[in-house]
């Protein structure tokens, strides 16, 4: 895809603007989107630069200090541990973020493979593919999380298991469903008839289009993913501790709820937060990605511009 | 629509059995055994091997799986290692907790919706518009358990209007009725609000359509009461996609309590199932993961029913 997406600014003439950027121009003009960017931003650096920028470690036991409101030595306060909770959401956005890319990565190693299967050869397979991923979708997603980390024992690895089979169907949905759509245009006929193969038909060119739907769906995987960690960290099932984690740390701060209401209120922030601007960002993202929203001249000629190119 | 329905009817069991055999087989295929840590590690190896043998923990698991089938072809659900007891016992006690929570939480999203969402419709780009929007961005972001976390913190604690756990235990502050509905209100909220936004977007999105709509243009030329164009007219259009949502996201309440269960101290199926995880209790986990699984079927299919009844366009 990276390839594709280098090489066809050279083959779109340069009167027309490429289909990414404009889709670019549209994200950036909108206010929602620049809130989701910039909240969704905030926390990965946070995540990232949390040992420069905050003075404590999260797993430091100073009993000296627990449980201390929020104040300008401890923006949050510390827990019963005296650790600073500042530092724990940091280094807890370190998990939730992880866990969060590794899921949309496993279901979509299995969910766009077997999506595009299933949508362009079609016929039988298509049946007893999406007649499989119906029956995973009657899992209720978190007891299937709770049963498998709960059975095979919490780890980074379990929890994205757990959390990206469920996710799987899904994606494989939104992908077949798109396939449908794009193997029946006329660009696609146009490319077979030059002599494409299945191969890199399905890969350069149905791949390649129905990319829009599949980075929005993705991005609701994406927080799907953060809050269903939080709940198996709540439950007891996510990472174990000392690893800070929000769903673990929320679940602690059950117990200190009359005198240390900071506890529960930071957690609990960070994880409405971090989905808000996640989805904020899906939904501009859907808008700007849908050509018809465009108001000018838009996808179709980028289209027609890319079958003849390919020869 | 009837032979898409039988379809869909005759293929459910199929998709039990595939759910079925998936789940036995992540229980099967992990390891902890329920007997051992039952009994702890200082029975007898006899001791063990006779309680596994009367689990037909002994077998492979593809027999288990069989044996587990065929009983349950004749109502029988097997028995909890852990408790000693029926799992039909079991689900007899928990899922009437379950349905209520469930019912509870669906009422509380109705009540709040249909209102908001129709108004939201009507009053386009105003105050309410926005706080409708804003709710419904809330809701979708908001985790229940943390949501159950502000309500415990804002109505049971600082405001002490409502007790902090209830249901089952008949801890109830409340007289009468209300001590009846008392337990109940939190956990509803708490799980109902993502369905709240599902549902006031969607009510939204599709009385936005139908206020477009050119019968809608007739109905006023005709000089009908506003009163019923909008709801003889308008509202019962937009309640389609409504309608079948209700019956969706109902079957996936009941699979989603667990969270709220572990907060509030319900005795709900969710629990039930955390705990038999912990336990390695086959039996329950597997019986347990069946009915929901059921639910979550029969919800869907009754939403394709409901849009073949309610709406006379759609034909399968």
């Amino acid at each position: 895809m990276a390839t594709q997406d280098a090489s066809s600014p050279a083959a779109t003439p340069a009167t027309y603007e490429s289909g990414t950027r404009m889709a670019l121009r549209q994200l950036l003009r909108n206010r929602a989107a620049a809130i989701g960017l910039f909240g969704v931003l905030l926390i990965v650096l946070l995540a990232i630069f949390a040992p420069w920028i905050i003075p404590y470690d999260p797993t430091a036991i100073a009993l000296s200090s627990k449980l201390q409101p929020p104040s300008f030595a401890h923006w949050l306060g510390t827990d019963h541990f005296g650790r600073d909770v500042l530092a724990r959401m940091a280094y807890g956005a370190r998990v939730s973020l992880t866990v969060g890319l590794s899921t949309v990565a496993f279901a979509a190693l299995f969910g766009v493979p077997i999506g595009l299967l299933a949508g362009y050869v079609g016929g039988q397979l298509d049946n007893v593919l999406m007649r499989l991923m119906d029956a995973f979708l009657t899992f209720p997603p978190l007891l299937l999380g709770v049963a498998i980390v709960g059975l095979l024992g919490a780890d980074l690895t379990t929890v994205t298991l757990a959390l990206g089979i469920v996710q799987i169907p899904v994606l494989a949905r939104v992908v077949r469903s798109s396939t449908l759509v794009v193997r029946e245009e006329t660009y696609i006929t146009a490319t077979r008839a030059l002599g494409a193969g299945a191969w890199r038909l399905v890969s350069q060119h149905i791949l390649r289009n129905i990319l829009s739907p599949l980075v929005v769906q993705i991005t609701i995987v994406f927080s799907a993913a953060i809050v269903a960690e939080a709940s198996l960290s709540f439950l007891g099932l996510g990472v174990q501790p000392p690893t800070p984690s929000w769903g673990r740390d929320l679940s602690e701060a059950r117990r200190f709820m009359v005198d240390a209401p900071w506890l529960f209120m930071a957690p609990t922030g960070f994880i409405i937060v971090s989905v808000m601007a996640i989805n904020f960002m899906g939904d501009s993202l859907r808008d700007a990605l849908d050509p018809r929203s465009w108001v000018r001249r838009a996808a179709p000629t980028k289209e027609t511009a890319d079958a003849p190119a390919d020869r | 629509m009837w032979s898409y329905l039988s379809k869909r009817i005759i293929q459910m069991p199929l998709v039990l059995v595939v759910v079925s055999i998936t789940i036995f087989l992540i229980i099967r295929l992990t390891p902890g055994d329920p007997i051992q840590i039952m009994l702890g590690m200082q029975t007898s190896p006899e001791a063990v091997a006779a309680l596994r043998a009367e689990f037909r923990l002994d077998e492979p698991w593809h027999m288990q799986y069989i044996y587990w089938v065929g009983d349950l072809l004749q109502g029988d659900f097997g028995r909890s290692i852990r408790l000693n007891a029926p799992v039909l016992q079991l689900l007899a006690e928990r899922l009437p907790v379950s349905l209520a929570l469930a019912l509870s939480a669906m009422l509380f999203a109705v009540v709040v919706s249909i209102p908001l969402g129709l108004l939201a419709a009507l009053k386009r780009n105003t105050w309410i518009d926005y706080l409708a929007t804003g709710y419904t961005l809330f809701g979708f972001a908001v985790p229940n358990f943390a949501l159950a976390m502000i309500l415990i913190y804002v109505f049971s604690i600082t405001l002490g209007w409502f007790p902090i756990t209830g249901i089952g235990s008949g801890a109830s502050t409340g007289q009468g009725l209300w001590g009846a509905i008392q337990p109940y209100v939190l956990p509803a909220v708490a799980l109902g609000t993502l369905q709240t936004a599902i549902f006031t977007r969607l009510l939204r999105s599709s009385m936005i359509d139908v206020l477009n709509q050119d019968y809608m243009r007739t109905a006023q030329a005709k000089g009908l009461q506003p009163l019923v164009i909008l709801l003889v007219h308008a509202l019962k259009n937009a309640m389609i996609p409504f309608v079948t949502m209700l019956a969706i996201q109902f079957g996936y309440l009941i699979g989603i309590q667990v969270t709220i269960e572990h907060i509030f101290a319900i005795p709900g199926m969710g629990s039930a199932i955390l705990s038999a995880v912990v336990n390695r209790d086959f039996p329950v986990i597997q019986g347990f993961v069946l009915v929901i699984a059921t639910f979550f079927m029969l919800a869907n299919i009754l939403a394709d029913i409901l849009y073949g009844i309610i709406d006379p366009r759609i034909r399968y």
